[in-house]
């Protein structure tokens, strides 16, 4: 008998596990696949070569989760990823490093102005990140309630905002409306500058970098730390997936069940009281408490069912955007790239690299998603993690993960298996033009389209984000509004993933924020 | 105690000065051209037609029109029964209706279900611009440091809303922020009448029916024009008619107007404005200046950088007031023929008496939007005509018609070319988009004209061509309009304040941004002389 039974063995599934479990609930968590992690997995899809299939690196995992459910001690390593090198047409390349001198005579080679505003922006973004960082640890307020404990949240918002300093105010408003593009043209007046930052702002959205509110997206970027250090980036040791491992420890050790390859195949309601879940083999698990993890279309229309539901709820469920709009290509090779702009295998390999040369390329990569195609000309953010952590790859070998938009779930012509490979080859060419030897390296090549990301990971669309991270859809209005307190119009049932405030990406927060929720904890 | 002076005898410029005269403070107005109206004016395209210039339809408050007693001073509107006609490429024609009965009617053969949704969706509309409306009718509160009074009206606002009901403020707070495309789609599925829904979202925007906030830019046509997919009033006499309705007003209150004054800039010392100075030399004193020009034109060409911070002036610099639209205006020598309308069951002169919209689904709103981005004209622009002769007949000849043409997107700057070479093919472009839907236009054309982004900056002082005065996107709307911190019309120089479209509720024909103004102004006046 369980006092909870956790849909979902992806990272915030787990998390919300762990948390329960250590308050004293028992638990049991049920994943349909042979591994757990969700999108955060690795996967030895070549013997050998360890790819993180779907998300690649880590920066935004709250530091409170890594040290209440002490993490480091279950495995979790997160090696550094310095620098984003960015190849440019003109034989030119960016490269800027976390060294604040480097990086200051590198965007000077660019724009001497651009080099000065570029230390103000980062202090600018900071700022804007410590004001949005409390917020991402609270249940979102309910705007219409009149209850004492809403207002409060309510006034704490107002009054954070009051306190800031005028042009930190100014800078915040921008934010959250402005497009990527518009906020830096305030900043900058280097395209290749600009193109490649404000990559960061559509990353998993159906919006270019012109498209009012991405430049929010920049600012959700900005908000990772590892070790204390605003806006690193890092890879775990073993791949995505050991982060995933680490917390599954960390809930085992709690005294969570932990049971992979089952899933559920309906939610039990009764009285419009949860009283468990049915599995996909009949059997019955009763259990006062059921948490989702899934994302709203799956956990309401799938598992619960439209007629359990009020009306207008439902209707908010299938509003939700999901649109995917994003892809992944992952590659095992013999050798290393060989960047005409910058030859040979130097540090620049080590971060990032991003195929962002320009905001019109940008752009251009966008305006063919919007009418159901796949970018001919994609922006691919590029990581070789076996650089950083060789456990991954046989000796000399190399695993290359190529994260690339715009791959629009729903395509104008052809389905997503008629394109599969076509989008593949899209991807290499592509980085090919930049790095003649490349195609020669490759040893195998694993596509997935945003068609697998729905199937195989559970993602509907083949949103990265279970939900687009568009401003309809934040804070208070996610996922539906009135809603986004964790909780559903069905007693005992509560949403812990990332169609949840504040939203995807490996933060571990929806299912911390759901679970100290549950157990009245949070402020 | 020196009389205030309003820059600009723009609409704005004249509710302004109509509502200071009557609190007997005998402002003077300078307006650079030789007539009143700013965008608001009727000129005379070949002898015996007249024209709207630029603006063909007004939505005056009605608080202004009683406040000012315009209907006594000669202003005539009239409202037509339809709200949009959108031919389409299958040889059909959607007519929308004002009326939702009607409207509901018309609907049915495109879509049952649409029609079915219609009257709910004319509904919910209505009840979040009237909820607006309570916020839209004040001057925004200051965000920082409320007053009592402030806090009164953001407390009052707040019930308003709260009026709403809690699905309806959810509407709210969730519609603002997205893309009307979304919206429409949400609501129908007949791609004409969702074009019909986005074309109100991104009017004078640079902006597609997909880019995010298009909605609270809807939101905010609709409140002005009282409907979903706008209601056009058209003034007896063009535009102009109301322009000299509101000098007379204003004058006859005890404002006085002077034409071809154009200010050069504006005469600030320690104590904040002293005056003006014309582009003629001569000076002018007062203690208060109240410009209807748009916030680029007064805070980076009238004012001496050496008085503002670096900061605010790099805020107005940020400012978005990149134009999109161009204007086309046609004399033809008969109603021309609109391709589907014989289907429609209605006579062309109803069907084409509210708005035509050329662009039959959201993508072709959006395709003509990218070129935009890249700094080129739309290949095929989306345009928005009205005939204004089929409500007004004294502007044209029995039997010949004018038509007033909005085509978008025309961006003020172009990476290739500049406007003045590029005018003659813009026009020829609107023609032909124009013909796609009205076969026989071409032969029809007896005389035109054509005014680019550029010409709006030069003819008409709007800064980057915008007939906004700035774009309506949620950054720059209510107490951020024009900046944060300065949305209640006044500005860091002491006595300086502004009154046009640059300023809460934004850019409409509405008087409502000079008659907030008034009232600012009317307060600190008083105040500094008690």
């Amino acid at each position: 008998m369980y006092d909870c039974i956790v849909l979902g063995g992806g990272h915030n599934g787990l998390v919300y596990a762990a948390y329960m479990a250590r308050a004293g609930r028992k638990v049991l968590v049920l994943e349909r696949r042979h591994v757990l992690g969700g999108a955060a997995v690795t996967e030895e899809v070549v013997p050998g070569f360890k790819f993180s299939v779907c998300s690649y690196v880590v920066s935004l995992l709250r530091p409170e989760i890594i040290r209440e459910l002490d993490l480091p001690r279950h495995g979790l390593e997160i090696l550094p990823l310095d620098g984003t090198f960015t190849p440019m047409p003109s034989g030119d390349y960016l490269w800027r490093v976390n060294d604040h001198a480097r990086t200051f005579r590198e965007i000077a080679r660019h724009s001497r102005v651009d080099a000065e505003a570029y230390d103000e922006y980062g202090r600018a973004m900071v700022e804007m990140a410590r004001f949005v960082k409390p917020i991402l640890d609270m249940t979102p307020p309910d705007p219409w309630s009149l209850n004492p404990r809403e207002l409060a949240r309510l006034a704490f918002l107002g009054r954070r905002f009051r306190d800031l300093p005028g042009p930190d105010r100014y800078n915040q408003v921008q934010l959250m409306t402005m497009s990527a593009t518009d906020f830096l043209d305030q900043w900058f007046e280097t395209d290749v500058l600009k193109a490649t930052m404000s990559a960061s702002g559509i990353i998993g959205t159906f919006l270019g970098v012109r498209s009012p509110g991405t430049a929010y997206v920049l600012l959700h970027h900005y908000m990772g730390e590892i070790d204390g250090a605003f806006r690193s980036w890092g890879l775990a040791r073993g791949g995505t997936g050991a982060i995933s491992n680490a917390i599954a420890a960390a809930a085992r050790e709690a005294g969570v069940e932990i049971r992979t390859q089952t899933s559920a195949a309906k939610v039990l309601v009764r009285d419009g009281a949860t009283r468990g879940v049915v599995l996909e083999n009949g059997d019955e698990i009763e259990a006062a408490m059921v948490a989702s993890s899934l994302d709203p279309r799956r956990t309401f229309l799938g598992l619960v069912g439209e007629d359990e539901l009020p009306g207008d709820f439902v209707d908010g469920v299938k509003r939700y955007k999901f649109r995917g709009s994003s892809g992944k290509v992952n590659l095992a090779l013999d050798g290393l790239p060989d960047f005409t702009c910058l030859p040979g295998a130097g540090a620049h390999l080590r971060g990032a690299i991003s195929i962002s040369p320009g905001v019109d390329y940008m752009e251009r990569a966008y305006d063919d998603a919007k009418y159901g195609r796949y970018s001919r000309h994609p922006y691919i953010d590029i990581v070789i993690p076996s650089l950083t952590d060789p456990s991954i790859a046989p000796p000399g070998k190399h695993v290359m993960s190529c994260f690339v938009q715009y791959a629009p779930y729903h395509l104008a012509d052809g389905t997503w298996d008629d394109h599969k490979e076509a989008f593949g080859d899209t991807v290499v060419n592509t980085i090919a033009e930049f790095a003649p030897n490349f195609k020669s390296l490759i040893r195998h090549r694993q596509v997935v389209t945003p068609l697998d990301l729905e199937r195989e990971w559970g993602l509907s669309e083949g949103n990265i984000f279970q939900g687009e991270l568009s401003l309809e859809q934040l804070f208070f209005l996610r996922p539906v509004p009135g809603w986004a307190n964790y909780r559903t119009p069905i007693q005992g049932l509560y949403m812990c993933g990332s169609a949840t405030h504040p939203g995807g990406g490996i933060m571990g927060a929806p299912g911390r924020n759901a679970a100290l929720s549950v157990l009245g904890k949070t402020r | 105690m020196s009389r205030p002076i309003i820059i600009g005898a723009g609409h704005n410029g004249l509710v302004c000065a109509a509502y200071l005269a009557r609190a007997g403070l005998r402002p003077l107005v300078l307006e650079a051209r030789d007539e009143v109206g700013g965008c608001a004016v009727t000129h005379e395209l070949m002898p015996g037609v007249r024209v709207p210039a630029l603006t063909h339809t007004v939505a005056l408050g009605a608080d202004v029109v009683r406040d000012l007693g315009l209907d006594t001073q000669g202003l005539h509107v009239t409202s037509p029964a339809v709200s949009v006609c959108v031919p389409t490429k299958d040889g059909r024609a959607l007519v929308v209706p004002r009326g939702t009965a009607a409207a509901v009617r018309a609907l049915a053969p495109w879509s049952a279900r649409d029609a079915e949704r219609w009257p709910a969706f004319v509904a919910s509309t209505q009840a979040l611009t009237q909820a607006m409306g309570a916020v839209l009718g004040q001057v925004p509160p200051s965000l920082d440091a409320p007053s009592p009074s402030e806090m009164w009206v953001l407390l009052r606002a707040g019930r308003k809303l709260r009026g709403l009901g809690r699905q309806g403020l959810y509407d709210l707070l969730r519609w603002g922020p997205m893309p009307i495309a979304d919206l429409a789609a949400e609501w129908f599925e007949t791609p004409a009448l969702r074009a019909a829904v986005c074309a109100r979202g991104v009017f004078g925007m640079q902006a597609g029916p997909r880019s995010a906030g298009t909605t609270a830019a809807w939101l905010l046509q609709a409140a002005q024009e009282g409907h979903p997919t706008g209601a056009v009033t058209v003034v007896s006499g063009g535009p102009g008619a109301m322009a000299a309705a509101l000098a007379v007003a204003a004058t006859s209150a005890g404002a006085q107007i002077r034409r071809t004054a154009r200010v050069a800039r504006i005469e600030i010392d320690d104590d904040g404005v002293r005056g003006v100075v014309l582009d003629t030399g001569e000076r002018i004193e007062a203690r208060a200046v109240i410009s209807g020009a748009d916030p680029k034109h007064t805070f980076l060409q009238l004012v001496d950088p050496v008085h503002l911070q670096p900061s605010f002036r790099q805020q107005v610099l940020n400012y978005r007031a990149h134009g999109v639209v161009a204007k086309v205006n046609l004399v033809v020598t008969g109603l021309p023929e609109v391709a589907g309308l014989d289907a429609s069951g209605m006579p062309i002169e109803q069907a084409l008496a509210g708005r035509l919209l050329v662009g039959d689904e959201p993508d072709e709103l959006e395709r003509a939007f990218d070129c935009t981005k890249y700094g080129r004209m739309s290949d095929r622009p989306w345009l928005e005509v009205t005939v204004p002769s089929l409500t007004d007949a004294s502007l044209a000849p029995a039997g010949q018609h004018v038509l007033s043409i909005y085509a978008q997107y025309a961006p003020y700057r172009l990476r290739e070319g500049d406007w003045d070479s590029g005018r003659e093919a813009l026009g020829d472009l609107v023609v032909s988009r124009l013909a796609e839907v009205m076969p026989d236009l071409k032969s029809q054309v007896l005389a035109g004209e054509v005014l680019t982004p550029l010409d709006l900056e030069r003819g008409y002082g709007l800064t980057g061509g915008h007939i906004f005065h700035g774009e309506h996107t949620l950054d720059q709307l209510y107490a951020m309009r024009p900046v944060l911190g300065w949305a209640q019309h006044r500005t860091p120089i002491h006595g300086l304040y502004l009154c046009g479209a640059g300023t809460h509720p934004g850019g409409g024909v509405t008087g409502a941004p000079g008659a907030h103004a008034a009232r600012v102004v009317g307060k600190d006046l008083r105040r500094a002389r008690a």
